[in-house]
């Protein structure tokens, strides 16, 4: 193992430190993973296999399958609702607005299917907050402090 | 005013959702010391008469279930909330859980007492955070109170991280588990082996809600709405056109038309002016023509009579300006996203009827469509693969909509 493993490893050893080592704390670990990291890496599936002992091939399997861990880049991501009541009101706009507002900054841009935030439509969401009947300026500030 | 208030609580409510005043004012600290104090089969009696059936969509009777969970021999046994909530068009069970989160997690408590479960867990999607942050303060009210914890029921919640399949009963087991959220073959049922192969009863948030406003009432209170056939009220979920979307809770049996146009409810079609088409129940649901509409009312039997479903509760509202086949192919698409892969008819199939559309629209080879909606519905293992080409084999039926596409 080389050190840079070796920091991650450790690292997310005491990130997980009060976390069981139980299969049925697998999904919670991944979370706390992706909310320090952003994303989960080959490096990250390993230090999180070893720290809950959890073969390797799991714990990929798993965190493969769920859409909010797959985030290659670790950017900060910003994700907009292209399900259909989104689009009836203009979620094509909102998302163009958003990406050019993210290109090459730390903020990426992902649709997603519905939000169940469909009575305000446009919706979008960016983990920290919902934005409610969107307006293309909105997603931009957003975008823009999201990136901060 | 047509909507009512029961499982939201009434405008006139002061007290802080998830305050210990909040418990009382709805009436819930009364119910879980009176449940408490009753027997399981009591308990359970109570709730088959009430005619409480399951609110997440396939209206299973609630009692029936209860009794098979207490009934099914085994030490442990769990209680889940379903609260993943990611069915198009369908966000009741998120204005619920803002507006009254005590209420679903009381149904947890009393359900746990009732069937014999020690441990309980709350499944909520991941894209929920201000709800799941809400329900952890509502679940430390009910901590301070002494409902929850370990000599009672331990609840715990479980975030969800966007995986549609995930709000399949037995996905969201092994999701709980740390596992792949893939459904599993059906028998058995999670009634007999559920989570960790345990006797499980899952419900979805709203079915709990009733079951929390019951006792905090009783059966003949609950039965003052509804019909025969259908007693009590349901949360509908209204998107789209119209002038008022949003969450409403009707009795059964009410007019969809009085739904999207009562001043209380929907208020009247937005958009053009002019109704277009309903998609009833989410991705998996029924277009309606305006004439369907005119005619039925939110009730099993008179929407059986159009092919359609409640479903969730999904109330998605098209003007005449909407491309609906432009709609059902953003939907199949969405299916074929979201099939888990493990069962062929379902990963080739939802795959198969994009390429259909995509290639050569849905008018052309109407027959093939069908045949493949058929054998989908016929070999899937679970609800997913089975019901994706509903709202597409629902347009195919229905040619009038599709002449403004
Ligand atoms: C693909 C799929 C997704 C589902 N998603 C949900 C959901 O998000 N919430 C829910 O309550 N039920 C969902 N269900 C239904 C559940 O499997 C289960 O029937 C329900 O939670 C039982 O609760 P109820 O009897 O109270 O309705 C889903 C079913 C399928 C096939
Ligand atoms: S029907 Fe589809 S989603 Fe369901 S188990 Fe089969 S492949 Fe998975
Ligand atoms: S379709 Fe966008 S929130 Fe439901």
């Amino acid at each position: 193992m080389d050190s840079e493993n070796g920091t991650v490893s450790d690292a997310v050893k005491v990130l997980l430190h009060d976390i069981p080592r139980e299969r049925g704390q697998l999904l919670p670990a991944l979370w706390r993973v992706v909310e320090q990291y952003r994303e989960i890496t080959p490096e990250l599936i390993g230090a999180v296999s070893e720290s809950l002992n959890i073969p390797y091939a799991e714990v990929y399997g798993v965190a493969s399958f769920y859409s909010l861990f797959d985030n290659p880049g670790g950017k900060m991501p910003v994700y907009v609702c292209t399900d259909v009541m989104c689009m009836l009101q203009g979620s094509e706009n909102l998302k163009h607005a958003a990406e050019s507002a993210a290109e090459n900054g730390p903020v990426t841009i992902r649709e997603s299917a519905c939000l169940g935030q469909c009575d305000y439509a446009p919706a979008a969401w960016s983990g920290a907050r919902v934005l409610r009947r969107a307006t293309p300026e909105e997603i931009v500030s957003v975008v823009k402090e999201a990136g901060q | 005013m047509n909507q009512v208030r029961r499982l939201l609580p009434d405008f006139g409510t002061t007290s802080s959702p998830t305050s210990v005043e909040r418990l009382k004012e709805r009436g819930f600290a009364e119910a879980l010391r009176k449940v408490f104090a009753m027997s399981g089969e009591d308990i359970i009696s109570q709730i088959t008469e009430s005619g409480i059936k399951g609110r997440g969509g396939a209206a299973f009777p609630t009692g029936l279930k209860w009794s098979s969970v207490y009934k099914a021999p085994g030490e442990t046994k769990y209680v889940v909330m379903n609260a993943d909530e990611s069915e198009l068009g369908t966000f009741k069970d998120r204005v619920l859980l803002e507006e009254d989160p005590l209420g679903a997690l009381v149904g947890v408590l009393i359900a746990a007492h009732a069937v014999g479960a020690k441990k309980a867990f709350c499944y909520i999607r991941g894209e929920y955070r201000d709800v799941e942050n809400r329900m952890a303060e509502a679940l430390d009210t009910l901590r301070s109170q002494g409902w929850v914890g370990p000599d009672r029921v331990d609840v715990q919640i479980r975030r969800g991280a966007g995986a549609y399949i995930a709000g399949e009963e037995t996905a969201l087991f092994n999701s709980i588990e740390g596992k792949r959220p893939e459904p599993r073959v059906k028998p058995p049922f999670p009634t007999i082996k559920g989570l960790w192969a345990s006797p499980t009863l899952i419900q979805n948030v709203e079915t709990l809600a009733n079951v929390a406003v019951l006792f905090a009432h009783d059966t003949e209170w609950f039965k003052q709405y509804g019909t025969k056939e259908t007693i009590g009220t349901k949360l509908v979920a209204i998107s789209g056109h119209v002038k008022q979307p949003g969450v409403y809770e009707v009795p059964f049996g009410m007019s969809l038309t009085d739904i999207l146009n009562a001043p209380d409810l929907g208020g009247g079609i937005a958009g053009s002016g002019r109704l277009g088409a309903m998609l009833l129940g989410g991705a998996a649901g029924t277009f309606l023509t305006p004439e369907e509409i005119a005619k039925s009312s939110l009730d099993y039997a008179s929407l059986g009579a159009v092919g359609a479903n409640i479903g969730s509760g999904a109330v998605m509202v098209f003007d005449d300006t909407v491309d609906l086949v432009g709609v059902t192919t953003r939907l199949a698409r969405f299916f074929a996203e979201e099939s888990c892969g493990q069962c062929v008819p379902c990963r080739v199939g939802t795959q198969r009827v994009v390429e259909l559309i995509e290639n050569d629209g849905i008018q052309s080879r109407p027959q093939d469509l069908r045949e493949l909606g058929l054998a989908m519905r016929d070999a899937s293992i679970c609800g997913l693969g089975q019901t994706a080409p509903l709202a597409l084999l629902s347009l195919l039926d229905r040619p009038e909509l599709r002449q403004h596409a």
